[in-house]
């Protein structure tokens, strides 16, 4: 673009212009490769990590070791346990999470006036979600394991989970819901649709896709929470409690967590073994559930916005 | 009321009314009564206040934070401002059609019978009924009826712009207000819906804002010219654009403003 302007530039200036355009020409070309190779840098990273730990781990993961039961002192004991935990633990703190950060969202992005409540709320969200997960797991060792007496249970660890993953949750449903169109909002409302009506059936239908994907990228970060469990979910599946037990009352020891210990204090002979597989699968579910929070995204706003294309 | 014989019911009255957004003043002062079940154009220049005023008609002001009117406005005789009147009850009646088609990202059948839903209509078949019958009224009906469930966002905008105003019709409004609601469309677009708001005047009252004096002419019986957020001149519409009393209409008319 810039030199069909200098074709028609005054002679005199012409030589000096040609310099200086090569120049900033020569700008140009480093910049973008600086930048690509940053981008690049990030790619390369995730590959060499995932490269490695599959490296690693491939050679431990088989049924076996996804469905055994760990072992407390011999060899080529399983994770299953640990992973029904932590399926168990995510679907709580969802279960406690979504309706309370939803609602939060939807009051102050819909409702909520301008006024002296709403920055209350939104300082609040700010401020809890500024709380680093150790001290949020001290937070819930105090009041769920011992001022309730609850002690280590998997209820403990989804509620301290539900109060580290609220403010963002929160976000989300605020930016999937700004992210509609005001003129769905009009249209409804001057159909003579009340607020409420509005919101269900103009407002979050549209932003069901957003919602969904931020939802599920939070199960991801979720699942692979443990600083805030160790204290309050516990850590003892090893020692003899009941491997798969429903009851909200059960110590669950995380996939995540169980990485931690079977590096810090295991007694197993193959804790490296144990460690790089364990590793492997708790970063293939988190990178599925970045999978599935795109594609499932995508498809759902696809299905109730009724997009033929 | 003797008059009433000679002249037509009033379906919406006007009085004194101003609008502010925030400290600025958007309209001030403005006297109008709406004819029954004509189109009543508002013309004027960019700005003038013309989408201000038919907002304040549905109460659609009540959206806007930091949107204040004072005034009175009437339909029927009631005054939808007072307190003991539901905004939602008042935007049943009086219904609107936007400048931009806004068709929600839903099926077509599921945009025209949005309305009836939300107002209550569960029964499947009776919902069909409207929808048929709204969009029949909005001259869409042989265009859709082989694709109900398609998309509503797969229609061209001129298409979009009739559903939406199949949408109104199936709450079955009193009054109808559009804002400028062929600017965004074509020329054969845009004289669909011309036809389509001279056959809506045998059943509805239509208030139509248009920036285009061709269009008021074409297809209102009155005209109000509105300058600078204020209503100057009200009159029939072969009156205003004939014999306009007010300097300032003659002059807008005559094309020495903008």
């Amino acid at each position: 673009m810039a030199d069909a302007a200098m074709v028609n530039a005054p002679d005199v200036k012409q030589d000096l212009s040609r310099s200086r355009a090569r120049g900033r020409r020569l700008v140009d070309a480093v910049a973008t490769l600086l930048l690509w190779s940053a981008a690049s840098i990030v790619v390369g990273l995730l590959l060499l990590f995932v490269a490695y730990l599959f490296y690693k781990g491939a050679s431990v993961v088989d049924w076996h070791f996804l469905t055994g039961n760990p072992t407390a002192a011999q060899a080529g004991g399983g994770i299953g346990p640990f992973i029904y935990n932590s399926f168990y633990i995510l679907l709580l703190t969802l279960a406690f999470t979504i309706p309370i950060a939803v609602s939060a969202g939807m009051y102050l992005q819909e409702y909520a006036s301008r006024g002296r409540f709403r920055q209350i709320v939104q300082f609040s969200a700010e401020s809890l979600a500024t709380v680093p997960s150790i001290v949020m797991g001290l937070f819930g060792l105090l009041v769920f394991v011992e001022a309730f007496h609850w002690h280590f249970t998997a209820l403990g660890g989804a509620l301290t989970l539900t109060l580290l993953n609220l403010p963002a949750m929160m976000r989300v449903t605020q930016e999937s819901l700004a992210g509609v169109p005001a003129t769905y909002r009009e249209a409804s409302m001057a159909l003579g649709g009340t607020k409420w009506q509005t919101i269900v059936r103009a407002i979050l239908p549209s932003a069901i896709g957003p919602l969904t994907t931020g939802v599920v990228l939070i199960a991801g970060r979720i699942f692979g929470e443990t600083a805030a469990l160790i204290f309050t979910a516990g850590a003892s599946v090893s020692y003899g409690r009941s491997a798969y037990d429903p009851s909200v009352w059960h110590t669950a020891e995380t996939l995540s967590v169980a990485l931690y210990q079977t590096h810090r204090e295991a007694l197993v002979p193959d804790a490296d073994r144990i460690g790089n597989g364990a590793a492997l699968v708790l970063l293939v579910m988190v990178l599925l559930f970045n999978i599935v929070a795109r594609v499932a995204g995508r498809r759902l706003s696809r299905r109730l916005t009724g997009k033929s294309t | 009321m003797v008059e009433a014989k000679t002249q037509l019911d009033v379906k919406m009255k006007v009085v004194d009314l101003d609008v502010f957004y925030g400290s600025f003043q958007a309209m001030k002062n403005a006297n109008l009564d709406v004819p029954d079940r004509r189109v009543m154009a508002l013309i004027g220049p960019s700005g003038c206040g013309k989408s201000t005023f038919l907002r304040a008609l549905n109460r659609m002001h009540d959206l806007t934070a930091g949107a204040r009117v004072e005034g009175n406005v009437t339909l029927d005789g009631v005054d939808i401002y007072a307190a003991d009147i539901d905004p939602v009850t008042v935007r049943h009646r009086i219904g609107m059609v936007f400048q931009r088609p806004n068709p929600f990202p839903k099926s077509i059948f599921e945009n025209v019978v949005y309305g009836p839903k939300i107002h209550g209509e569960r029964n499947r078949k009776r919902l069909l009924e409207r929808a048929e019958k709204s969009l029949r009224a909005a001259a869409l009906w042989d265009e859709v009826k082989d694709r109900l469930n398609r998309s509503a966002l797969d229609l061209s905008g001129g298409q979009q712009q009739r559903l939406c105003i199949a949408r109104v019709l199936a709450v079955e409004p009193e009054v109808i207000l559009m804002d400028e609601p062929a600017s965004a469309l074509d020329p054969i677009a845009t004289s669909k819906i011309e036809d389509l708001i001279s056959e809506l005047k045998k059943q509805y009252t239509v208030i139509i804002v248009t920036h285009s004096m061709q269009q008021a002419a074409r297809i209102s019986d009155f005209t109000s010219f509105f300058l600078l957020g204020e209503l100057v001149e009200v009159g029939t519409t072969s009156e205003i654009f004939t014999r306009p009393k007010d300097k300032r209409t003659e002059d807008y008319i005559t094309g020495r403003y903008g």
